[in-house]
């Protein structure tokens, strides 16, 4: 039984149902808003493109936003995947050159989005 | 021809009946503008499927300056705020608040004005947040040196161009040293080009405690988003509260004249709240179009009518209609002439 606020903490988790859905992968270049073909990385779909939290791609963007080298790309799973598409894909987008400083995988939770969308 | 196109926002709940009293009294200050208005805010949602549409959108980015009433914010879950759409999709990066004493409301301070610069675009604002597990969230709190040094130099510019004398920039740079740490080292390298101004910097909850024990010793102030955020509302409750706070979102070529209150649905169509929130910051907007007499004139009338007393809303202690105010000021305006 429970009996520190700790431990009364941790048995109130919730566990949740976890499917992986997609990857935010945070790419630096110095080119532009960066640019992906349909199909180039299998299963993963480019779906948006933000910078300082702001979706640059696709739709309206203000001639006055100020961009930095530091793009987020969201790729959202076109088909049921695993962690292992997750390396392939990663191992795909630096084969091309792509140079990036983080990879966050997106999931559900019990069917829920557990990530946030861009402004 | 009118000499200004203003994008009206009127926004939700109050928002609409206080922007006709705010227009009322801006059209009586004598000054020359056409009103333009769109929609924003979830009464959108059914008709558009968005807080923000490409309409109002691109309303604002033809007029490039709006005057918008409260909008509403939902918690937790839901869409996406239009006040920080709107701030994103223009990149309108200083949001400006001053904090200055209204004569009449009487504080525990002598002395308060203090114009906030909040950072408006960055910070834990980025919307980047995940579940990294079942049990764990996480925000990226996202700084960049273009970001920081802009609303510096910006801060710095505005001191100058009216005569404020110490900038400060408020951080927590002593915890979190990569992110506020840039912050800071953006605006000393920016205050470089600014000698004449006095400049410092102060932790973040050190500011908080020397605001309430002595705000006057502040001139302006730098914040990231965040810290700007919780700073700009506390010094509005020093000076009377949000009812009087003004707010502008400015960018390079864009700006975004607010209140920073809430839309109080609950007194939607009752016409009894106090409009000034609105009207002050309709103030701030015709002193950045250069229409300064028209400003000092609609500013000085409402001190007027507040001082008297007979004719104010009730959270300053009166009876008077949200029209009766306006009306007030607009009588006020014209004896004045």
């Amino acid at each position: 039984m429970a009996t520190t606020f700790s431990e009364v903490a941790k048995s109130t988790r919730k566990k949740k149902e976890i499917r992986l859905v997609g990857v935010d992968m945070y790419i630096i270049t110095e080119n532009g808003i960066p640019s992906f073909q349909d199909g180039e990385f299998g299963p993963f779909k480019c779906e948006f493109i933000s910078n300082r939290g702001t979706k640059v791609w696709p739709g309206f963007v203000s001639p006055d936003l100020m961009m930095v080298n530091w793009y987020r790309c969201r790729f959202m799973a076109t088909q049921d995947v695993q962690d292992s598409n997750v390396d392939a894909f990663l191992a795909t987008l630096s084969k091309k050159g792509w140079w990036w400083s983080a990879a966050q995988k997106l999931w559900t939770h019990d069917g829920e989005a557990a990530y946030s969308k861009a402004y | 021809m009118a000499q200004h196109v203003v994008t009206m926002l009127p926004g939700e709940g109050t928002g609409p009946e206080i922007c006709e009293a705010v227009r009322s009294v801006i059209d009586a200050s004598g000054v020359d503008i056409k009103w333009e208005y769109e929609e924003i805010g979830l009464g959108c949602l059914e008709q558009y499927g968005t807080l923000l549409p490409d309409k109002t959108i691109k309303n604002i980015a033809k007029n490039k300056v709006a005057l918008k009433g409260p909008t509403t914010t939902p918690i937790g879950t839901g869409h996406k705020s239009a006040n920080v759409t709107l701030r994103k999709v223009f990149d309108l990066f200083a949001n400006v608040r001053p904090a200055k004493l209204i004569p009449v409301l009487k504080r525990p301070w002598d002395k308060i004005d203090i114009i906030n610069f909040r950072e408006n675009t960055e910070d834990s604002y980025a919307a980047i947040e995940h579940m990294v597990s079942d049990e764990v969230a996480q925000c990226l709190k996202v700084i960049t040196w273009p970001g920081s040094y802009r609303i510096a130099d910006f801060a710095f510019q505005w001191a100058r161009a009216n005569g404020r004398k110490k900038v400060y920039c408020v951080h927590k740079a002593n915890i979190m040293k990569m992110t506020d740490g840039l912050f800071l080292e953006a605006f000393r390298e920016a205050a470089k080009k600014y000698p004449e101004i006095e400049i410092g910097d102060v932790i973040v909850d050190n500011c908080c405690m020397q605001l309430v024990r002595n705000p006057a010793q502040f001139d302006c102030l730098v914040l990231p988003n965040l810290y700007g955020d919780i700073l700009t509302d506390l010094c509005a409750g020093l000076v009377g509260g949000l009812g009087f706070a003004p707010g502008a979102n400015i960018g390079d070529n864009c700006s975004i004249f607010e209140a920073v209150h809430g839309s109080a649905p609950k007194y939607a169509g009752m016409k009894k709240v106090n409009p000034s929130a609105v009207l002050v910051s309709g103030i701030m907007m015709l002193r950045w179009l250069k229409e300064t007499a028209a400003a000092d004139r609609i500013e000085k009338a409402m001190f007027a009518v507040l001082d008297e007393r007979k004719h104010v809303t009730y959270d300053v202690g009166g009876t008077a209609t949200t029209d009766e105010y306006a009306q007030a000021i607009v009588d006020k305006m014209h004896a004045g002439k």
